[in-house]
């Protein structure tokens, strides 16, 4: 096993290096020149030259790399060049409020579209299962702008069960006084496409051999559903859950706009408005870094989750 | 003699903490930004947002009475206005005494006054290259010593905030004497923009990692809580040595009613101002109609809704909601890029070209569809509300289609077989329009694809980022794009300077040279305002007809609304931060 960890995190160093080069290229050949950004609107050739000069834009591509590639090793980005603010603290700052909102639609997500894929599965072909999946395409066709707006529009200001907008100071009042409608509305959009998906791997275990047998054998229904089924379809559920993971470092833009959660989603879309490059590249190395060890962690967890996978 | 000191400490306390017993805790007043703040270091930040929360804290030698309009400089922190000589050259002011910073750390505990040299330093601190101040222009090659100062910083890599300049004279303790390069009236209001708010050398070097969050002035708030781009507190400030509200009404009938209502109290009445950052319209529109907003800059989207035939929606008026509204000091255009072989260029054929496209676009749709209302047509450079303008004043150049393809047939510009115009020399061309790639934009690029089908010329939209846009423009490489500009100062020369030769490179984004018209800017920058200068204002916006590297779009209202309990409120087309001039209703 620890053979197996060290192997893989050594391939991720290729990877990295890959994603590396890549967010290099872009900015410089399609990124634009921040200096005019930052010089302001009444600016001069002098003001742009001594601008360049300070964010080390005019060093040769190779230093400019070389100092990006000690940034990584340390952790370090430096400070916004927008606000000075340092990258850190900026991650710092907003993770928490993006957390506080998509863990708990994560969660519950999962958890819902599991209990009603496990009971439209187990009645497929039913008027139930029908109605279910219509209603899911129903659902997983509308954008999340629209749950958003209308949303928070009936929920928070006609019914004024939640409010329209804000954030707090502690946990508990942005869990369920801030964060509650606009995890109820990532709810509405997330749960649609995963029963279906969920649905379509349950029953692709329903009819394995080793239920039949089992059924055969006389175990209960509960039984063969809640420990056989689930657990061999919980291998392509975790690979899903796994997938959006990364997502939760980038925040939930529309979220976090509409109801102004200052959240990293937001964040990180004036840093792209701003040509703030310390925090896109921040963002970047820690999106991939995150998917890459959580690839490698979802792996692990099929071996725990069955014990027929062999991991070489 | 117990009873004696406890009087006297008493005595002393209510002395020392006028704003204290003025303003009430339980007013707390909820104001919204659009978009996010940068921060609050007047030399760090160009934005309205931040200048907006500097304004309420740092005090500028210089302000605006509140209710006259035009805008009219008042003293701030000073005496009196300042001592004007070498005409438009020398200005002495000198500062009220007593004013004090808030209370800091920085201080030990010791009230810190503000002094001359408070402001010698912080309009320093807008040449020190190591800030790169978005703002330094405002001060560039204008005070006397202060370009020499920045060009040393730059070779020694240190700016020397010690040496003493004869611009920046301190003449004793409480006065400042400023010396400029050549004569500018609009110095003055220079001197009213939150950049140049005092601040404490002793604060910033102390905060050096983080001056963004450490603003501490002398003004009516201070700084408590700061979650960036979300939420932003500000309290009294206890040091702060108040006003008496004296404001005379204008010739605005809704005058009266707010000297009626405020006249006579002691100002700052609201002791916490929240500050909410909301990007998206339909949430600031349903946090106000909730009541969790107090003032709200009212969303043009929403005007079909809530601004039907221009009034108040009858629901609105039923809650008490009331609306203050004034056209914003700024125009938008569209600029031709002067130096294009194609568009470009001062040339007869040339000028027919820009204007045909000029009089192809109609502004009156731009109003209606994609304004909602919300605006006025422009008819100079020089917008309502500003120093120069001319209310009688009429651009030469209608919206006419047919007389824009009379033009162009007339200058050679005739059609292929493909129904498209060519140039004079028979050879095809296209006209490329830059825009960026939000939704309003869309909406604009097919106002335009109208006007340009209209007169038959072929058009290409250059989709692209604000950023590149801006760089391009700068670098005379774009052939069309729009723009607007808002107000530094509330004078005619803030909007012509956009179109002084000099300034090519700079906030010149047409890349038009024009001797005529220079000869008139240099001429009208170095005069008070005046009849005569007017008269050189409307000279110039002939010679940009006659030339037309800009078409001329539109001046968008601002509309506040404004929820019953918040009193005296009155839109400023300068000021920012009116909650010193306004009171509220205390919260249960």
């Amino acid at each position: 096993m620890s053979a197996y960890i060290i192997r893989r995190v050594w391939q991720m160093v290729p990877t990295l290096l890959g994603v590396v080069l890549l967010i290099f290229f872009l900015f410089n050949w399609i990124g634009g020149d921040p200096a005019y950004v930052l010089a302001g609107k009444i600016s001069n050739p002098e003001q742009i030259e001594n601008i360049r000069r300070q964010l080390g834009v005019d060093q040769p591509y190779w230093k400019q790399l070389l100092i990006f590639l000690q940034q990584i090793l340390t952790g370090d980005f430096g400070a916004s060049w927008s606000t000075n603010e340092k990258v850190s603290q900026i991650f710092l700052t907003r993770l928490g409020p993006s957390l506080t909102v998509l863990v708990p639609i994560l969660v519950l997500e999962t958890l819902i579209a599991i209990v009603i894929a496990l009971g439209v599965a187990y009645v497929r072909g039913s008027l139930t299962d029908r109605l279910v999946m219509v209603a899911c395409t129903v659902g997983m066709s509308i954008s999340l702008l629209v749950y958003i707006i209308v949303g928070q529009y009936v929920f928070a200001y006609k019914l004024g069960w939640f409010p329209v907008q804000g954030w707090g100071e502690s946990v508990s009042e942005n869990l369920f006084v801030y964060a509650a409608l606009p995890v109820l509305l990532g709810l509405l959009v997330g749960i649609a496409p995963n029963t279906r998906l969920y649905r379509t791997f349950i029953l692709d275990e329903i009819n394995q051999d080793y239920v039949r047998t089992a059924r055969a054998k006389g175990v209960s229904e509960n039984r063969t559903m809640l420990v056989h089924v689930l657990r061999n379809a919980l291998i392509p559920i975790i690979t899903n859950v796994m997938a959006y993971l990364p997502g939760l470092l980038v925040g939930a833009f529309l979220l976090e706009r509409f109801f102004s959660i200052p959240g990293i989603g937001r964040e990180v879309i004036l840093a792209v408005e701003r040509s703030d490059f310390p925090v896109i590249k921040a963002v970047t190395i820690y999106v991939a870094m995150a998917t890459m060890v959580i690839n490698l962690l979802a792996d692990l967890m099929y071996k725990a989750v069955d014990p027929r996978v062999v991991l070489k | 003699m117990l009873f004696r000191t406890s009087f006297l400490a008493t005595i002393a306390m209510f002395l020392a903490t006028p704003v204290a017993a003025a303003a009430d805790p339980n007013k707390v007043l909820r104001w919204e930004f659009q978009t996010a703040e940068t921060g609050f270091d007047p030399a760090l930040v160009s934005d309205n947002y931040s200048n907006t929360v500097i304004e309420g804290i740092l005090e500028p030698l210089l302000t605006y009475d509140y209710l006259a309009r035009p805008a009219k400089l008042v003293p701030l922190t000073v005496a009196a206005m300042p001592e004007v000589s070498e005409g438009g050259k020398t200005f002495v002011f000198k500062l009220k005494k007593g004013i004090h910073f808030s209370p800091d750390p920085v201080f030990k505990g010791k009230k810190r006054e503000l002094v001359a040299e408070d402001y010698a330093y912080s309009i320093k601190r807008l040449m020190d290259p190591k800030l790169r101040a978005q703002m330094r222009f405002i001060v560039d090659n204008k005070i006397v010593g202060l370009n020499e100062l920045a060009v040393q910083a730059e070779k020694t890599g240190k700016f020397d905030y010690d040496a003493k300049i004869p611009g920046l004279e301190v003449v004793d303790r409480h006065t400042l004497r400023i010396r400029l390069i050549q004569p500018d009236y609009n110095f003055l209001y220079i001197l009213a923009m939150p950049t140049v708010g005092a601040v404490a050398r002793e604060v910033i070097e102390h905060y050096h990692e983080d001056t963004q969050a450490h603003p501490v002035g002398t003004g009516p708030y201070m700084l408590k809580q700061w979650v960036r781009g979300s939420k932003i507190v500000l309290v009294a400030n206890p040091e702060y040595r108040g006003l008496v509200w004296d404001f005379k009404p204008g010739d605005d009938p809704e005058d009266k009613a707010i000297v009626a209502a405020m006249k006579g109290k002691k100002m700052p009445t609201i002791g916490t101002m929240e500050i909410y950052v909301m990007e998206e319209e339909q949430s600031r529109w349903l946090a106000f109609q909730r009541g969790e907003l107090d003032v709200l800059r009212f969303p043009g989207t929403f005007a079909p809704i809530a601004l039907p035939g221009d009034k108040l929606a009858p629901d609105l008026v039923k809650k008490g909601i009331t609306m203050s509204r004034i056209i914003e000091p700024e125009i938008t255009y569209t600029a031709f890029n002067m130096q294009d072989p194609i568009i470009g260029g001062l040339e007869k054929e040339k000028v027919a070209l820009r204007r045909a496209l000029t009089m192809a676009y109609s502004n009156a749709d731009e109003i209606r569809i994609i304004r909602k209302n919300q605006a006025i047509e422009a008819q100079s450079p020089i917008p309502q509300g500003v120093v120069g303008h001319n209310p009688k004043y009429r651009s030469s150049i209608p919206n006419d289609p047919q007389l824009a393809n009379s033009l162009l047939d007339k200058f050679g510009y005739k059609k292929g077989k493909d129904g498209y115009r060519n140039l004079p020399s028979g050879k095809p061309f296209t006209i490329k329009l830059t825009t960026e790639t939000n939704a309003v934009s869309r909406e604009f690029d097919e106002l335009w694809k109208k006007a340009f089908e209209s007169v038959a010329i072929r058009m290409e939209v250059d989709k692209g980022k604000f950023s590149d846009h801006y760089r391009a423009a700068k670098q005379c490489q774009l052939q069309m794009w729009g723009q607007a500009w808002i107000a530094d100062y509330p004078d005619g020369e803030n909007f012509m300077q956009l179109l002084y030769g000099p300034n090519v490179g700079a906030s010149n984004n047409a890349c038009y040279k024009s001797p005529a018209f220079d000869k008139l800017y240099e001429q009208a920058r170095s005069m008070p305002n005046s009849p005569e200068r007017d008269r050189l204002f409307e000279q110039m916006s002939r010679q940009i007809e006659a030339d037309t590297p800009w078409r001329l779009g539109v001046s968008r209202y601002r509309t506040q609304l404004v929820q019953p309990q918040v009193k005296g409120y009155k839109k400023h087309p300068m000021i920012r931060a009116e909650w010193l001039y306004i009171d509220i209703e205390p919260r249960r």
